[in-house]
């Protein structure tokens, strides 16, 4: 099978063109260096199965950053029969000398021109048949987000890939080298073949900018914004979750529960109480964590993440940090996994480890679920949002005051330069696309270890055989008992403790282990919730989910990312014992204060 | 490293007043510093502009098509002279 290439510096819409070109799904943003992970796919181009592969942006192949050096690995280590490049129609003079890069290597790309039609507003003309003819190779204007000149590039792509000769990965090795003339040689191409204006006005982004990046305004603009996100996503989320989760009661009532005629008592109760409601009080949650990516996506896709690094950066360098590291932790608040990822575009590495040391207190979607099942069963509708909006506030609180611990230790004198991306619309497909993934993503993560762990709190709450369900004598309750001295300080029923150990393992379970271990659901279960805690508890017990760890996935990802076990376990043993402290500091100031 | 020091260098990058423009003369960082710095566009000969600055915090640079945002501390490894 043939294998296609996709390269492009950041921002040029790679990912864009890889979903119209192959239909499936991947993330796109504004901010540079998103894409993270390859992303391959097989699709029928002229008749021919081939294999398509994204390869992280890049601003050049001689780079040093760990994107630069797996796109040269790939491409040294790969045979590729076709390299496409995207380039970005209104930076050319930027972008050419990445493509001369390519081209002098012998790979004969098809060069893609994207976002012809932001170029078009821009004043720009781009000659494609003179550009094409004086770099020897396809030039292809086209724009990926509305489809423009999609046929064409394929036509060309096809035509190509017949006369194409790969080039072979050791032949590669040899060729990368010195690139001062390339740019002289785009200077001139520009030149040419390119006319712009003598001063590219974008007139919509100024005017944004002038605003959003107002020396004063900006920052409290900036949380305004975030506070609007997260007060949406409760107002509009809850009742989403309720008819959710009346639905799923539904079903149940119309086909699961005359089982109970059939099956044995302790299978339906099994199967239904702890699997069906387990699972889908879980599930009831997913809308809400479908609308908080649709808003995060807007917000990325916007380009306001970089803006937000520009008004942060200030601030983060006095933590050791940087204005990445904080747009990573927002972007960990979807999930600290890409999260972590993403940092591969840090070129220092002890700046990369501060920011995945930070990056596990940022308050993930799964984290997310647990806070809005708590706070909607112990506080009002009134109070529920700033409870929330106080969750996201110690989130931040505890990376910052891990920067401030750990950032002596971990120094870096990494420059910090950021393209600043024009503000651009989000399309709606893409928005659609990412809410897509993250359904998937939920079905696969329950599908395995959410199943599992419902399951184990099953047993554990319902076994040794005469134990009364959820109640003494039960194995649950055996390492409640044991975990005793430790969470009883910090407000912790010996039951709920149960919650935490299998809590470990992803968030997303907390809720289901809950359901499982009581056997009840909805109202029912909102008011079992205020017998096992007060206020003043439920918030220790949301600190500690907060703090102790995320899941078993980030800490691998640690692991697999910083490739160091002493690292990893320095990060563990920090969250859980920050955990401990601030719930305990909490806890008991709260009791002393007669709350 | 950029051997050549042309005597007309003026100043740096993290000096220019806002809203001035100035052409970039040279980078005076480590390899792999100043090869990223270059990959971003900011190479000899490139005229720069300064569109805006935090108090405390990073610049924002316009240079050709693109528009930047970076630290003082790095934008001063970046030598100009007064363009005409």
């Amino acid at each position: 099978m043939k294998r296609i290439a996709i390269v492009g510096m950041p921002n040029t819409g790679k990912s864009t063109f890889f979903n119209r070109l192959t239909g499936s799904s991947s993330r796109v943003g504004n901010w540079p260096g998103v894409t993270v992970e390859l992303l391959g796919a097989h699709t029928i181009l002229g008749g021919e199965a081939v294999e398509v592969v994204d390869l992280p942006g890049i601003y050049d192949l001689h780079g040093f950053s760990d994107d630069e050096q797996v796109v040269r690995s790939f491409l040294e280590n790969n045979a590729v029969d076709q390299v496409v490049m995207i380039l970005n129609a209104s930076q050319l003079d930027h972008q050419l000398p990445l493509a001369l890069q390519i081209h002098k290597l012998g790979m004969q790309p098809v060069l893609l021109v994207n976002m012809i039609d932001e170029a078009d507003q821009l004043g720009i003309r781009i000659d494609a048949e003179s550009l094409s003819a004086s770099l020897n190779c396809p030039v292809v204007l086209i724009s990926a987000r509305n489809g423009t000149g999609m046929t064409a590039a394929t036509d060309v792509l096809v035509e190509n890939m017949q006369s194409v000769t790969p080039v072979q990965p050791s032949e590669l090795k040899a060729h990368l080298h010195a690139d001062d003339e390339i740019v002289s040689h785009a200077e001139l191409l520009v030149s040419q073949h390119v006319s712009s204006p003598s001063q590219l006005v974008r007139r919509m982004t100024e005017r944004i900018d002038r605003v959003l990046l107002h020396p004063v305004l900006g920052l409290p603009l900036f949380f305004l914004a975030m506070f609007l996100v997260f007060q949406t996503v409760y107002t509009l989320g809850a009742p989403l979750q309720e008819a959710v989760a009346w639905l799923l009661e539904l079903f149940r009532g119309w086909a699961l529960d005359p089982l109970a005629n059939v099956l044995p008592a302790s299978v339906f109760g099994f199967l239904v109480n702890g699997l069906y409601d387990g699972v889908g009080t879980v599930a009831s949650f997913v809308p809400v964590i479908i609308l908080f990516f649709f808003l995060m996506a807007i917000v990325e896709d916007s380009g306001y993440l970089a803006r937000a690094a520009y008004l942060t950066d200030a601030l983060m360098a006095r933590l050791g940090l940087d204005g990445r590291g904080f747009v990573m932790l927002l972007m960990g608040f979807g999930c600290n996994v890409p999260a972590l990822m993403g940092t591969r575009v840090m070129r220092s590495r002890s700046l990369r480890l501060l920011s995945m040391l930070v990056i596990p207190f940022s308050l993930c979607s799964a984290r997310l679920q647990v806070f809005i099942f708590i706070t909607t069963a112990l506080f009002t509708p009134k109070q529920a949002p700033y409870i929330l909006f106080f969750m996201y506030l110690a989130s931040f609180a505890a990376a910052f005051l891990t920067a401030l611990v750990f950032g002596r230790r971990l120094k870096s004198d990494e420059p910090f330069v950021l393209e600043l991306p024009p503000y651009r619309k989000p399309v709606l497909f893409q928005v659609l696309m990412r809410g897509w993934h993250e359904i998937s993503h939920f079905l696969r993560r329950a599908s395995t270890f959410i199943i599992t762990g419902v399951i184990l709190v099953w047993w554990l709450t319902h076994y040794p055989e005469g134990s009364t369900p959820g109640g003494a004598g039960t194995y649950a309750s055996m390492m409640g008992d044991w975990m005793k001295p430790v969470l009883d300080p910090i407000g912790i029923s010996s039951i709920m403790s149960v919650v935490l150990l299998i809590g470990f393992v992803a968030k997303e379970i907390v809720i289901g282990a809950i359901v499982a271990m009581t056997g009840l659901e909805g109202a029912a279960l909102n008011s079992y919730m205020t017998t096992q805690m007060d206020g003043i508890q439920a918030i220790s017990f949301m600190l500690f989910i907060l703090l102790y760890t995320p899941c078993l996935s980030t800490l691998a990802t640690q692991l697999g990312e910083s490739r160091s076990w002493k690292f990893t376990g320095v990060s563990l043993a920090w969250s859980l014992g920050l955990a401990w402290v601030v719930s305990f500091c909490f806890y008991q100031g709260a009791r002393a204060l007669g709350y | 490293m950029h051997m050549e020091q042309p005597q007309k260098t003026l100043s740096n990058l993290s000096r220019l007043a806002t809203g001035e423009t100035a052409c970039i003369t040279g980078i005076h960082a480590p390899d792999d510093i100043r090869l990223r710095l270059q990959a971003m566009g900011l190479r000899t000969g490139r005229v720069a502009r300064v569109i805006r600055r935090t108090r405390l915090g990073p610049m924002q640079i316009r240079v050709g098509s693109v528009d930047l945002i970076m630290r003082r501390r790095d934008a001063a490894r970046v030598t100009i002279t007064a363009s005409q």
